[in-house]
């Protein structure tokens, strides 16, 4: 029992950052319409924001809030420099994909080329010690972790559900064109999406990169768990994101530890579910349904 | 336009295949060894790309799941040659089948799962795959890889392992590079026909018509699912043949040539030469291939004076033409050399805004 | 998104140790030592283990020199998911620019050399390897491939380059492939052979932990196999047991930490880390505050870098050297590290480079070429090879002082088989078991 416990808190602490990966991928799906395949090498970078200014002396939270704010505007700028020009994605949904790939190539070699390719030791958000949790010792970093998560998860539910931004957003989501006419400030929200996408990333980075240690390959496979997560609960759902992304964690974590099968498949049991629950739902469980017009 | 430009047009077409036919025919001539086995490798990143741009051009699907397919090509080939001997061409069909029959499987979903949840399914299975490899790796050898070879007497009289070659018969008084460049153009070019006879056949209007409304294809009487599973098996069996040729032209394959990354590459090779074209994915190929074989051995190791490495560089510079194009030219190389020739069209139709036409060439009543 | 970084990278490490190639040249002739095994010479066919008129068709044996300067090359990933590799070759570059500026080698032809180093780019990819090497050779026309990186890179040329009598020497692997000379005899790693270090390791454990019960992880790939492999043939007999085994894909997986969990709950007193790259300090993180094993990980996993990354947990870790450490302050004290530090520092090193570890197993892949050239007669590609196939005793790079390099064709074709054990202590890694040697032995490990 203990150990399926620890287990559990593993997956749990993992799927963490896998549902913070599927945030981003959200909120940009929600207000762009695309599938951001450099959405971990932006959070990549960010999270070299955050290391930088760690280094620089600043305490790690407040070096957590300033990447933050790094990469909002490298959010923000990427939209506006780049994927904009391109041209809606519902329209051109190819171009925009390679974009995108263009991105991620991109800013995995900009950070190799500044930071260099070893291994940056990250500094943890909740210090190095354990506390006991029904008889299993868990990581003060996992159970951050899932404060944080749960702590982003309101603060998008407010912004998306309360504020102009928010509301903005939505109409923009359903309708860019008509947005515009009743004078919503289309490019406005747009870059809001994004540089909250990448913001949201730099927290996945940080959370995630003592781990690992820092290098420009830090988000390559949380963003494939991340994909996974938001396919089980919906593109266009937040809730989704964060169930799907512990789902996942979980799922991973703890399948492969009983079932010798998966031994040496530990993705395979995610995509099973997935796949099924597409099958049933083809929207992800949290997905609204997309009406298709003739 | 007018049946006289229209002739022209077709006239143009003609001297422009043509002369393409012959500077691909006589590269490996031209050409050393050295660089004739390299872009003999193009031709495997051309097959995959057809078969991928039958999926996504043409039926609008989009995979991110054909490294995959291209790996189940490869050690289809490799597992046939080392356990079975047949001939490479055998193999290589095979492979075709096997592929046929993995791209059907990995399409059954696809006629609940639509759009970019489709595209995530195919990235589970280009993620799986690795592991798969790695899980069978008894058969597969992991990711040390499988050498393909057949047992043959080496130079000390011992008969040993021998990787395979791709050997010129001595009627043809080619090289070896040489044959294997024609052969394997050869089953592309068949490969290339059939996609363009598939695409202006029915099935292929069909597929054409999914892509730009399925609920309208389905009222107006096309089966959507036979369509849409066919086409990722017909897609999947390409990618298997340049699988398989790859593998034979390697002598042997190893999971880290078969991950998401190739799977990229080969929708950069679809987009970069025009989806939705029967030229796109070659030239494409070419792109990409003139990118790692003549553009990144030839960037410095260092740009003084600023101590840059360019080499380091190189997938930055990659990325970053990927967007200019992208942006430039959203329908790829192909689709840019369409519009160029659509605006010189309509230039040519009024002679007040564009040149004026020289009476021999017919110009516009 | 594929192998691990370090995996090899963290062999540089070991590959550091060989790497000696500064202070190896007074110790090395084959008078001074009389190891029990160096003395007679293989005279296998026609006076050397290769013989040009036998085994080669296009033979040319001085391709690569023009007049004083042999030109050789080197394939590496200079970018993408690997490019943390580019570290070695960056080794074997000062080695070579250090060479330079001491004027050259002189070789057993009593001529003095300059060396110029070629640089291909895979990526890493094994697909890719071919192209670079062919360029290198066809284009460039090397005399020689020298510390290429990965083994299914290096893998992925092998024949050709053992048809073609090209050298291939210091290859920056360990894989047990590289025991094949008596098939590939143009091919010389220039690691230990993974399958003698966990030998070591094992041979270690009988005596001070006699009925060890070892709870393995390995990566789940030919390097982490060779470890289990040997693990099993090596405890044959003995009381030591395996009593919990996972695998670990760096491909795929984000953590370790689950299979250290249930490694964890298996009882086991001893933890066997064979995994490389970022994933091994992972490893020794998630060990769990109530599970104190002893831990021994892969010498791939001892650099400054991997340990900094332990999160404070690589106290009382054990592992396998051939090498010295320049990251610990009881090396850096040594003639060959400072040598190193002093010449590879003038070569354009970084501090962080030369501490590393990385870059030091470059050195060594230079050095094990530059030994070669030293002991050869004639400067000729055969002769070149035959002459490290019979090494005698030497030492050479950043070997440990008292180990020997002995060779003998396809019947002893590892290199680097004396190693000793170090423990992590206070930042340092300090020997707790002396030199022992595996001479001749290595492929008997590989299962």
């Amino acid at each position: 029992m203990s150990e399926l416990l620890q287990y559990v808190f593993i997956g749990l602490g993992n799927g963490a950052v896998y549902a913070m990966v599927g945030l981003g991928l959200v909120v940009i799906y929600r207000s762009t319409g695309l599938l951001n395949f450099a959405q971990g090498e932006l959070a990549m970078f960010a999270t070299f924001g955050v290391w930088t200014l760690h280094e620089a002396g600043l305490p790690i939270w407040l070096a957590l809030l300033g990447g933050m704010a790094i990469g909002f505007a490298i959010g923000a700028i990427v939209h506006q420099v780049v994927v904009r020009p391109v041209g809606d994605p519902h329209q051109k949904p190819l171009a925009v994909v390679i974009v995108t790939i263009g991105l991620f190539l991109g800013f995995n070699a900009l950070a190799q080329l500044i930071w260099g390719t070893n291994e940056k030791e990250f500094a943890t958000l909740f210090g190095n010690s354990e506390v006991d949790v029904l008889g299993t010792l868990v990581d003060w970093q996992k159970l951050g972790a899932l404060g944080i998560l749960a702590a982003e998860a309101l603060v998008f539910w407010v912004i998306f559900q309360k504020t102009k931004v928010g509301l903005g957003m939505r109409a923009v989501a359903s309708n860019p064109e008509s947005s515009a006419l009743v004078g919503i400030p289309v490019t406005r929200i747009l870059m809001i999406g994004w540089g909250l996408a990448v913001s949201v990333g730099a927290v996945a980075g940080a959370v995630w990169a003592p781990t690992p240690g820092l290098s420009s390959n830090l988000m390559q496979l949380p963003l494939i768990y991340g994909f996974a997560a938001i396919t089980l609960g919906g593109f266009d759902s937040f809730v989704g994101a964060v169930v799907g992304g512990l789902f996942v964690g979980v799922l991973t974590d703890v399948v492969p530890r009983y079932v010798d099968a998966f031994e040496k498949m530990t993705l395979a049991p995610a995509f099973l579910v997935i796949l099924v629950v597409l099958l049933v739902r083809p929207q992800g469980i949290f997905g609204r349904k997309v009406v298709s017009r003739v | 336009m007018s049946a006289a430009g229209r002739l022209r047009d077709t006239r143009s077409i003609i001297v422009v295949s043509g002369v393409l036919v012959v500077v691909v025919l006589a590269l490996p001539q031209v050409l050393d060894a050295f660089w004739t086995r390299r872009i003999t490798l193009w031709i495997p990143l051309a097959l995959a790309a057809l078969g991928l741009n039958l999926l996504t051009g043409y039926n609008g699907q989009i995979s991110v799941g054909h490294g995959a397919l291209y790996g189940v090509g490869a050690y289809s080939t490799a597992l046939i040659l080392n356990e079975w001997k047949w001939p490479q061409l055998a193999a290589i069909a095979a492979s075709a089948v096997i592929c046929f029959v993995a791209g059907v499987a990995v399409g059954l979903p696809a006629l609940r799962i639509k759009g970019l949840y489709l595209a995530l399914v195919t990235l589970a299975v280009a993620t799986l795959f690795p592991q798969v490899l790695e899980q069978f790796s008894g058969t597969t050898g992991g990711s040390a890889g499988l050498a393909i070879t057949n047992q043959e007497m080496n130079r000390r009289g011992v008969l040993a392992d021998r990787a395979i070659r791709v050997e010129a018969p001595t009627w043809t008084g080619l090289a070896d590079d040489q044959w294997a460049y024609y052969v394997f153009l050869a089953v592309a070019a068949l490969c290339f026909l059939v996609v363009r006879n598939l695409v202006r056949s029915r099935v292929g209007r069909s597929m054409i018509a999914i892509r730009d409304n399925e609920v309208a294809a389905e009222v107006s009487g096309v089966n959507v699912a036979i369509v849409k599973v066919l086409t990722f098996g017909v897609s999947a069996a390409l990618a298997g043949v340049g699988g398989a040729i790859f593998a034979i032209l390697q002598a042997r394959v190893s999971s880290g040539s078969f991950t998401l990354v190739a799977s990229l590459y080969f929708l950069v090779a679809v987009v970069v030469g025009g989806s939705a074209s029967i030229a796109g994915p070659a030239i494409g190929a070419v792109a990409i291939g003139l990118f790692q074989d003549v553009v990144t051995p030839a960037l410095p190791e260092s740009v003084t004076p600023w101590d840059l490495n360019a080499k380091a560089a190189t997938p930055l510079i990659l990325g970053t033409m990927l967007i200019l194009l992208m942006l430039a030219a959203p329908g790829g190389i192909v689709g840019s050399a369409r519009q160029l020739r659509a605006r010189l069209a309509v230039r040519a139709q009024r002679p007040a805004d564009g040149p004026i036409p020289t009476p021999t060439t017919g110009g516009t009543p | 998104m594929k192998r691990t970084p370090m995996r090899h990278g963290a062999a540089t490490l070991a590959v550091a140790l060989l790497a000696l190639s500064a202070c190896g040249r007074d110790a090395d002739t084959k008078s001074t030592d009389t190891g029990d095994d160096g003395d007679t010479t293989s005279t296998e066919s026609g006076g050397g283990f290769i013989d040009p008129a036998q085994d080669c068709s296009d033979y040319d044996g001085t391709a690569g020199i023009t007049g004083d300067t042999i030109k050789i090359g080197t394939v590496r990933p200079a970018s993408g998911p690997y490019a943390i590799y580019d570290t070695v070759t960056k080794g074997l570059e000062a080695l070579v620019t250090a060479t330079n500026s001491k004027g050259g080698v002189k070789a057993g032809d009593g001529k003095t050399y300059k060396l110029e180093l070629v640089k291909g780019d895979d990526g890493y990819d094994p697909a890719r390897t071919p192209a670079e090497v062919e360029r290198l050779v066809d284009q460039e026309k090397v005399f020689a491939i020298v510390g290429e990186i990965g083994t299914s890179n290096n893998l992925a040329v092998r024949q050709t380059l053992n048809d073609k009598c090209i050298p291939s020497i210091g290859l920056a692997t360990g894989s047990t492939e590289w025991g094949k000379a008596k098939e590939y005899p143009w091919f010389i790693g220039g690691l230990p052979s993974y399958a003698t270090e966990a030998h070591h390791l094992m041979e270690w454990l009988k005596k001070e932990k006699p009925a060890a019960k070892i709870a393995l992880l390995y990566q789940d790939d030919d390097f982490g196999k060779a470890y289990q492999a040997s693990i099993e043939t090596s405890i044959e007999g003995s009381d030591i047991t395996v009593v919990a085994e996972e695998s670990f894909n760096p491909l795929t997986e984000t953590s370790p930490e689950s299979k250290v969990a249930a490694l964890s709950a298996s009882g086991a007193d001893v933890f066997f880390v064979g995994i490389g790259g970022s994933p091994c300090p992972a490893a020794v993180k998630a060990v769990p505050a109530n599970w104190t094993p002893l831990t021994l990980v892969s010498v791939t996993c001892t650099g400054k870098l991997a340990m900094a990354l332990a999160g404070g947990k690589d106290e009382g870790l054990v592992a396998v050297q051939a090498t010295y450490d320049p990251g610990t302050a009881a090396d850096q004290s040594n003639p060959k590290i400072k040598a190193f530090f002093d010449e590879g520092g003038a070569a354009g090193l970084s501090q962080g480079d030369l501490e590393g570890g990385i870059a030091a197993a470059g050195w060594g892949f230079g050095s094990m070429f530059v030994k070669g050239l030293e002991l050869t007669d004639t400067v000729d590609r055969a002769s070149l090879m035959n002459a490290l196939w019979q090494l005698d005793g030497v030492n050479y790079g950043l070997m440990l002082d008292d180990a020997k390099a002995s060779t003998k064709g396809g019947d002893d074709p590892w290199v680097i088989e004396d190693l000793r054990i170090v423990k992590r202590q206070a930042g340092s890694w300090n020997e707790i078991a002396p030199l022992t040697s595996y001479d001749g032995t290595s492929n008997d490990f590989a299962g």
